[in-house]
């Protein structure tokens, strides 16, 4: 289990200071944390790909931002990922949560997406990684490092309970 | 008034600090051909150039952003001026270009001749907005720019144009060019 606070003061040393995105009920935690956070500011979007358009207008005024999407979000966002973010080469992490896995059997809304989850993500040919345990920093070390190397979007995969 | 001239008589309120976003298909090549380079000239992601001001908006509060869109662009992105209504960053300025079609694919009909563009502006919470129903003189319209402009706050035109399927040539500059020069510019 990773701390919020943790999490943000992380994102916090490594020049973010704007994120956006839509909730999922796996990062309750991140986002009470980041209401209170006065480093990072959370904008609130109505969709996904409008929090991709979001990000990527700061990137383009020389800032940061990152997303907090549920992995639903990954259908909708299709677009604003080919024609906005890999098409000018735009560096963005998301964080993604893993809905459909076990925790989620009796919500067959996130099934069918849990199971194409990966699949959607290799097809945009977007690299992930699936930030479990006690080697999270190292994780995000290597996505940023990743994203900012090759000016790629990357997604980090959260399970239930992972953020608290 | 065509949207290429409307576009061309806004040159003279662009300076080295505006900053200027044009919505894919043919707004951004008029912008790439009338008004001062770079600027963002989006290639795809429709519905998005008003996100995309947000986000220029807020990592730059000293300078002016300027979201140029046509009428399909913007109605594809209708949701996020609920954002942009909500966070009301002072510096954002958004100009629709409503000819009614969706010109750059062959002049299709879109359907924003529906649309009561005041009150859905005035609904989602924008304090300064106007609209130009039919430009009769080039000076109301260089007087609508400059109180778009120089607002102090959030602020939409809408403007209705003529019909003109007329498309310009390709914008020559790829993607990542368009980045690097608009960001060195910064």
């Amino acid at each position: 289990m990773i701390k919020s606070i943790d999490i943000l003061n992380y994102l916090s040393e490594n020049n973010f200071e704007l994120s956006t995105g839509v909730p999922c009920s796996y990062f309750k935690e991140l986002l009470i944390e980041l209401d209170k956070s006065a480093d990072i500011q959370y904008i609130a979007a109505t969709r996904e790909d409008e929090a991709v358009g979001i990000a990527c207008g700061y990137y383009l005024g020389k800032k940061n931002c990152f997303l907090i999407i549920q992995n639903s979000g990954l259908a909708t966002i299709g677009d604003a990922f080919t024609s906005l973010a890999q098409l000018y080469e735009i560096p963005l992490l998301i964080f993604v949560s893993y809905r459909g896995l076990e925790p989620d059997k009796n919500f067959p809304e996130h099934v069918i997406m849990g199971n194409v989850t990966e699949t959607v993500l290799d097809a945009y040919g977007i690299p992930y990684w699936n930030m479990k345990g006690e080697d999270w920093k190292k994780i995000l070390d290597k996505a940023l490092e990743r994203m900012n190397e090759d000016s790629s979007v990357v997604c980090i995969l959260v399970e239930k309970g992972v953020i608290i | 008034m065509r949207g290429e001239e409307v576009i061309a008589s806004l040159k003279e309120f662009i300076s080295d600090d505006t900053l200027i976003v044009s919505s894919n298909g043919n707004v951004s090549r008029q912008a790439y051909n009338f008004l001062p380079q770079p600027q963002v000239y989006l290639r795809g992601s429709m519905g998005l150039p008003m996100s995309i001001g947000l986000g220029l908006a807020l990592a730059q509060p000293e300078k002016q952003v300027l979201v140029i869109t046509g009428d399909g662009n913007f109605l594809m992105g209708l949701s996020s001026m609920t954002t942009i209504g909500n966070y009301k960053p002072a510096n954002l300025k958004i100009i629709i270009l409503d000819n009614a079609i969706y010109a750059t694919t062959g002049g299709q009909e879109t359907v924003s001749s529906t649309v009561d563009y005041l009150k859905l502006l005035e609904g989602f919470g924008i304090q300064h907005y106007g609209s130009l129903n039919s430009i009769k003189s080039p000076s109301k319209l260089l007087e609508a720019f400059e109180i778009l402009l120089t607002s102090k706050q959030t602020a939409v035109l809408h403007i209705k144009l003529e019909e003109d399927i007329k498309n310009l040539e390709n914008i020559p500059w790829q993607p990542k060019k368009i980045k690097n020069k608009f960001m060195e510019k910064i």
